[in-house]
């Protein structure tokens, strides 16, 4: 059993190991980017929501930036399935739709939680104080989940690679931008928000800021992120499946 | 004879149609395959061979049509018929950034070899392609002759009853081609293992298959052994030299194409009957264009 599963993991694992030091030195540099720039920057005279600056941001770059790394296998499989047709390999082996997706999704997740911890080592080196506890890591599963099975429905819609960028440029890039990640959603303007609040990030980065902030969870957006989650499961195995259309 | 009754059938199709919006890329085919077969599927580029060949190993679904491996339907069993099925595709889609070892390892576990044969298994398996020593080698930098022939062994690994080749060849040179070959025969010979190769290569064809279904606009327009296809259009061909064009006679034997050769007053030449010369009668067209 899982054959698929362990199969796919495998083989995704055992590439990542090859390009490790390039992939994570790629995945660090955007984050202290944004706190060079933001965290030094601002420092300590801005406070956001009575929090300093730093510590309003690191969250959101824990979210942004696992995000990037879990919705970004997105890429990879594109390449897989395009140029070098690897993913016809899992499609015609005795394994199901579920194990590809889950197994695709667990790299994705990998993925995603190694440059959480990438943030935490940065979060010490600015000193900033976060509380991690069982509700932060219940909710960074699931956002990476969520992320990385949208990251996998688009790769399997796409129908070449100029697609993927699109979606990324008219989908990913502006939702990084506008869910609060980098500032509090509640000052936008009304239009706004009705599209920010249609995002799967903003709940995610709400959420996340909470626990490591030692603010009240919004349950309710809690149970939103295991919708969005659900839902992208589905779609992404129902993209699976229309790809042997 | 009661040997040739136990010989089993290992997959059946029929009326599969494939259609890509208005477009009908298969326009119903039916094939049967039996234990230890070696067939070949004939037809220009864009006959529908491939079309077939994905159909037949679950990568794309048939709009109409049936198909059952070992009797059991296709669709409704896919991990069984699955299991049963080595796939080489037309593009050698191992993966290059894993060594050839870590590919095998890698399909091992997607056909849940147990783990105590894998290392064996895989062993052998290198062995047999040729690439022991390339083993621990990350495929990227491996020639196309090279991947060729891991996919080959790959799709070997998990000992399955039918084996599907789309164009093994294509783009190779005339050396490795040959030495393709020689491996295919191998595996159907000493594996006993059902063929079903894809090409637009009439000598292909004709050296390693002993049957053949001719392919063309989506439909099987013959099948037979190479031989009797050819035996129905007479076994020479005499080739007359015109001014402007060749025109082609064919007689039953050597003897009656020679007299003919005698006193016709043109330049020309005999030679042997070939599968092209069956593509052209039937479609007015060549394979090769």
């Amino acid at each position: 059993m899982f054959n698929g599963f362990r199969g796919i993991l495998y083989r995704e694992l055992n590439v990542f190991r090859k390009r490790a030091k390039k992939q994570i030195l790629a995945s660090s540099l955007s984050p202290l980017l944004f706190l060079i720039a933001f965290g030094w920057g601002f420092g300590d005279r801005v406070a956001v929501n009575g929090l300093p600056y730093i510590t309003f941001l690191i969250p959101g770059l824990i979210t942004m930036s696992s995000l990037n790394q879990s919705y970004g296998i997105a890429q990879e499989l594109n390449i897989t399935r395009f140029y070098f047709h690897v993913f016809d390999e899992y499609l015609i082996a005795p394994i199901s739709h579920v194990e590809i997706v889950l197994g695709e999704a667990a790299y994705g997740m990998f993925k995603g939680l190694l440059s959480t911890v990438l943030i935490f080592v940065y979060s010490v080196i600015f000193s900033v104080k976060l509380i991690v506890g069982p509700m932060f890591f219940i909710a960074i599963l699931t956002h990476t989940f969520l992320f990385t099975t949208l990251g996998i429905t688009i790769a399997m819609l796409v129908k070449d690679h100029g697609d993927q960028a699109t979606v990324n440029t008219f989908v990913i890039t502006p939702m990084i931008f506008l869910s609060g990640t980098f500032f509090p959603v509640d000052k936008l303007p009304a239009v706004f928000k009705w599209l920010v609040y249609a995002l799967p990030l903003t709940y995610s980065t709400k959420v996340i800021r909470a626990t490591l902030t030692g603010g009240d969870v919004n349950m309710s957006y809690f149970l939103l992120m295991l919708g969005f989650a659900a839902a992208f499961f589905v779609t992404a195995l129902r993209a699976v499946g229309r790809v042997e259309g | 004879m009661a040997v040739a009754e136990q010989v089993k059938n290992v997959l059946e199709a029929r009326g599969l149609v494939k259609k890509f919006g208005k477009k009908t890329a298969l326009a119903g085919i039916a094939l049967n395959i039996r234990e230890g077969d070696f067939t070949g599927l004939l037809g220009p580029n864009g006959a529908g061979k491939t079309t077939t060949i994905k159909m037949l190993t679950g990568l794309i679904k048939p709009t109409a049509g049936e198909i059952y491996y070992y009797g059991r339907d296709f669709f409704t069993h896919p991990r069984d018929a699955k299991r049963c099925i080595g796939v080489v595709p037309q593009q050698s889609n191992v993966d290059r950034d894993l060594t050839a070892y870590e590919n095998l390892y890698l399909h091992s576990i997607l056909y849940g070899i147990p783990k105590k044969q894998r290392r064996g298994k895989i062993e052998e398996a290198l062995e047999f392609a040729g690439l022991r020593e390339y083993g621990h080698r990350q495929v990227k930098t491996f020639s196309g002759g090279m991947k060729r022939r891991l996919v080959l062994v790959r799709a070997l690994l998990h000992g399955p009853k039918i084996l599907f080749l789309d164009e093994p060849t294509v783009g190779l040179d005339p050396q490795i081609r040959k030495n393709i070959w020689d491996l295919i025969l191998k595996i159907n010979q000493r594996k006993g293992m059902a063929i079903l190769l894809t090409t637009h290569y009439i000598e292909e064809a004709e050296k390693l298959c002993r049957s053949t279904y001719i392919i063309d606009k989506g439909r099987i327009i013959a099948e037979g052994s190479p031989d009797d296809l050819k035996k129905d259009m007479g076994r020479y061909v005499l080739e007359l030299f015109l001014e402007d064009r060749i025109e082609e006679e064919f007689f039953s034997s050597k003897d009656d194409a020679l007299t003919r050769l005698k006193e016709c007053g043109h330049a020309c030449k005999i030679r042997q009957v070939t599968l092209e010369d069956v593509f052209i009668k039937l479609t007015g067209k060549r394979i090769n264009v």
